[in-house]
């Protein structure tokens, strides 16, 4: 047996588009990186993504966001996470986030920002630093 | 440790998610949590659900979580999903088909990965049960990894055993290979919307008349009981509910829309009210705790083999064999006596194997 498992994620869509094909490919890149990761699906209130993720006891959880509400979704997630004291949940952003909000979302908490084209290894070496190093650390934006 | 019991039993949800972690986990303070919770529970029935891979299993539960809830229990719920054997990460999925209970106070869903565990379940299965009941979820909903074949240790640790099969899933030949029929309490055939379904629901009838007829599961867990070297056989797993040489009974849903799940649901409950009895209790536990003390004492003896194997007094040995001067048999032997009796004894000897011995 094992003392050290691997990383727990939660991966989940908010919001009201339903396209999924990003989420699940970055499912599967987390599983075959070594990851658990827990998929919520799409259309998923902050509510209940925060739920699963204390739950579940994940260490991120990464929405994927198309729907161009992703500042008041994310925001809410990241009350919601403070309000639970869970904080220390890593979390992080997938999808069409223009520039101008990057400042916004590291105002939350969130310094790491996926747009569709986001080279897998960077995200996953991005992820690997944030869950060893914590939110707060380092990182930006990812193109 | 007492404090995270406490706060467990008071119901604070960040407290049982981290204790569930740390079930999950090696070492002593998770030791001292299993072991703990061991003494602290074993009064709840757990109800397993197992089955082919996408055949309902999800589907089924979120469903019956609806209507346990209007029932007013507290529902908790296992599921576990494999682990992937290239990367050891895994893609936990059940979870997506319950996501409308994700906020309901009263049922706690928890996701496992299997950690190459065989038999579909994973190591913290129980101890996450376990939890869960602790914290007044009353029943505790367990869904295995479907992978069809191996799919039996799932009765060892479950109260109740639902076994569900599917239109689509193959024929009677498939389900006798499984052996999934031998290890149900009940049958349920899911998806009769779809147009096989009448066929299989008659070929599932059928075949459980055949092996209810070739054995009788009761009588051979008793033996175990009693005496530890009963023969090995499936249903010896089993706790079972299903009374002696009687076969389960076969129910046929449609998970998805919900229909005849309130009439599995009233067998479900018969059955449940069945295992609180307390002679039945007492059964299960035992069960349970046989089916953790054999995997553990596995897990140990396949280590210890392991390790033996690359030792390197172990190269004659292996030389010995190739070159014929030594027969597999005194090879095994050999390497038995250093390592353990119970890794080897597992598979070669079918006379008198016994499974689990007290002398060794
Ligand atoms: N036609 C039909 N499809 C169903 C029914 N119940 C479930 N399904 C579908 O079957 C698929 C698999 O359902 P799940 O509940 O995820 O199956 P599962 O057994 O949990 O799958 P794994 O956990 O991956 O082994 C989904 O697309 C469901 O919508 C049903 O009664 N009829
Ligand atoms: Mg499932």
């Amino acid at each position: 047996m094992n003392a050290s498992r691997p990383k727990r994620i939660l991966i989940g869509k908010v919001g009201l588009d339903g396209h999924d094909r990003g989420a699940k490919f970055i499912v599967r890149a987390l599983r075959n990186a070594g990851y658990e990761v827990i998929y919520t699906g799409i259309r998923r209130t902050p509510e209940q993504i925060v739920r699963a993720a204390i739950d579940e006891d994940v260490d991120a959880i990464g929405l994927s966001l198309l729907s161009g509400a992703h500042k008041e979704l994310l925001s809410r997630v990241a009350e919601l996470l403070k309000g639970e004291g869970a904080e220390n949940i890593v979390l992080f952003a997938g999808g069409t986030i223009p520039d101008q909000d990057l400042a916004y979302l590291r105002s939350l908490g969130i310094n790491r920002v996926f747009r569709p084209g986001a080279a897998l290894s960077g995200i996953l070496s991005a992820l690997e630093e944030a869950l060893t190093g914590g939110r707060s650390t380092g990182g930006g934006a990812t193109t | 440790m007492d404090a995270l019991i406490d706060k467990i039993r008071r119901g604070d949800r960040r407290s049982l998610a981290r204790a569930m972690s740390l079930a999950d986990k090696a070492g002593q303070e998770a030791q001292a949590l299993k072991d703990r919770l061991r003494r602290s529970t074993g009064n709840v029935p757990w109800w397993g659900f197992t089955g082919p891979p996408g055949v309902g299993k999800s589907t089924l539960i979120d469903t019956l979580l609806g209507m346990l809830r209007q029932r007013g229990c507290r529902v908790g719920v296992v599921a576990v999903d494999p682990t992937s054997p290239v990367s050891d990460g895994a893609l936990l999925g059940d979870r997506v088909r319950m996501m409308r209970h994700a906020v309901d106070e009263e049922v706690f869903i928890r996701s496992l990965a299997t950690h190459r565990r065989e038999g579909g379940l994973s190591d913290a299965t129980l101890h996450c049960a376990r939890l869960l009941e602790l914290a007044g979820y009353d029943p505790v909903l367990i869904e295995t990894v479907g992978v069809g074949q191996n799919e039996v240790d799932v009765a060892g640790v479950t109260d109740i055993c639902v076994v569900i099969v599917g239109a689509g899933y193959g024929d009677d030949i498939q389900l006798t290979k499984a052996g999934l029929l031998e290890i149900a309490d009940i049958l349920v055939v899911n998806k009769c919307d779809l147009p096989d379904a009448n066929r299989l629901l008659n070929e599932v009838r059928e075949q459980l008349v055949l092996s209810s007829s070739a054995t009788s599961g009761q009588a051979v867990y008793s033996d175990l009981t009693k005496s530890p070297g009963g023969t090995p056989d499936r249903k010896q797993a089993s706790p079972g509910c299903t009374p002696k040489g009687m076969a389960p009974e076969v129910v046929g849903i449609e998970a998805k829309s919900g229909k005849d799940v309130d009439h599995l649901l009233e067998k479900l409950l018969e059955l449940d009210r069945a295992a609180r009895q307390p002679q039945q209790r007492q059964r299960h536990k035992q069960t349970r705790v046989l089916s953790e003390i054999r995997h553990s004492a596995m897990l140990v003896c396949e280590q210890a083999l392991e390790d033996r194997l690359v030792a390197p007094a172990t190269k004659e040995l292996i030389a010995g064999l190739e070159r014929g001067e030594l027969s597999l048999d005194q090879v095994v032997r050999e390497l038995s006596v250093i390592s353990c009796q119970l890794s080897v004894e597992r598979e070669p000897p079918r006379s008198g194997g016994r499974r689990l011995r007290t002398d060794g």
